[in-house]
């Protein structure tokens, strides 16, 4: 058991990251505020680029692999960030306010 | 030089804190605060995977561009300090029940298969892979990528603007015809 603890190993990476994905998850689900759902979201994304770098380093000799779909899961997550936030700034331009709940009731 | 296990015990604990704090923070500040925390331990993290370009590139990327985007964007709107808002109790706490469940069958699965099936199919797929692809080979593509997809970005900016300067136009126009009209 303590031997477990000391050395560290995929199965260490992994429960970080469904720890990681978990948090996500839970903010996604409880947030009312837009902004703080695109950032659960990003959350979300480190936790997948964790297990592919975990993967990469562990199962694949030249890492080769995990660290082009890494570069490429994290340039499509940050595009998709920024255009979202652009989304809610002009849902915040039309509405004045970015609260999931209240924009459901006014299309309501 | 800091033991392994002391690197990823600590990097782990602060990166989970950070991820806690992004959805708990009272104001939103410290929120996106966390956010750039949490970019700046998992970069950290990834050099002890030997990811260091990786680590580098989430920095830069995420930590420096994405977070001062965010942060301005947020300046300029003044909901630098917009409260927590969370949802009913009830759904708070099937949420959260959803969310233990799937973690449990989470670690079971790790529990159960992991050292038979999965990491077959894994060792499967990267032996197949691995003598393939050529890290060195892609650099110059991908930069070329990276820059082809920033330089739409700026196109469908001003695009954008261009459609709310016609908006505001038009709008004028409106206002316009109304006041003649009456």
């Amino acid at each position: 058991m303590i031997n477990n603890i000391f050395n560290i190993g995929l199965m260490h990476y992994l429960i970080l990251s469904l720890i990681l994905f978990s948090i996500g998850l839970f903010g996604v689900l409880i947030s009312r505020n837009l902004l703080r759902i695109v950032m659960s979201i990003f959350v979300i994304t480190i936790s997948v680029v964790i297990n592919f770098l975990v993967f990469g380093c562990y199962c694949d000799s030249s890492l080769d692999n995990a660290n082009i779909i890494s570069i490429f899961v994290l340039l499509i997550t940050t595009l998709q960030t920024i255009i979202a936030v652009v989304i809610l700034y002009k849902i915040y331009k039309t509405n004045e306010f970015l609260d999931s709940e209240k924009i459901k009731d006014k299309e309501n | 030089m800091i033991p392994e296990v002391l690197y990823f015990y600590v990097l782990s604990i602060l990166m989970i804190i950070s991820a806690a704090s992004i959805i708990a923070a009272p104001k939103m500040y410290l929120s996106v605060g966390s956010l750039f925390l949490l970019i700046c331990f998992s970069s950290l993290l990834y050099l002890n995977l030997n990811a260091g370009y990786i680590a580098l590139f989430q920095f830069l990327l995420c930590g420096l561009c994405l977070f001062v985007y965010i942060f301005l964007l947020l300046k300029k709107i003044g909901r630098l300090n917009l409260r927590l808002k969370l949802v009913s109790k009830i759904k708070i706490i099937y949420s959260a029940s959803a969310v233990l469940l799937l973690s449990c069958l989470c670690c079971l699965f790790f529990k159960e298969e992991f050292t038979n099936s999965l990491f077959d199919i894994f060792n499967f797929v990267t032996v197949k892979t691995s003598d393939v692809v050529d890290f060195g080979a892609h650099i110059l593509p991908l930069h070329l990528i990276f820059i082809l997809v920033l330089i739409s970005a700026v196109v469908i900016r001003v695009f954008l603007l261009s459609l709310d300067r016609k908006e505001q136009i038009l709008s004028e126009k409106s206002v316009k015809e109304h006041t003649n009209s009456d």
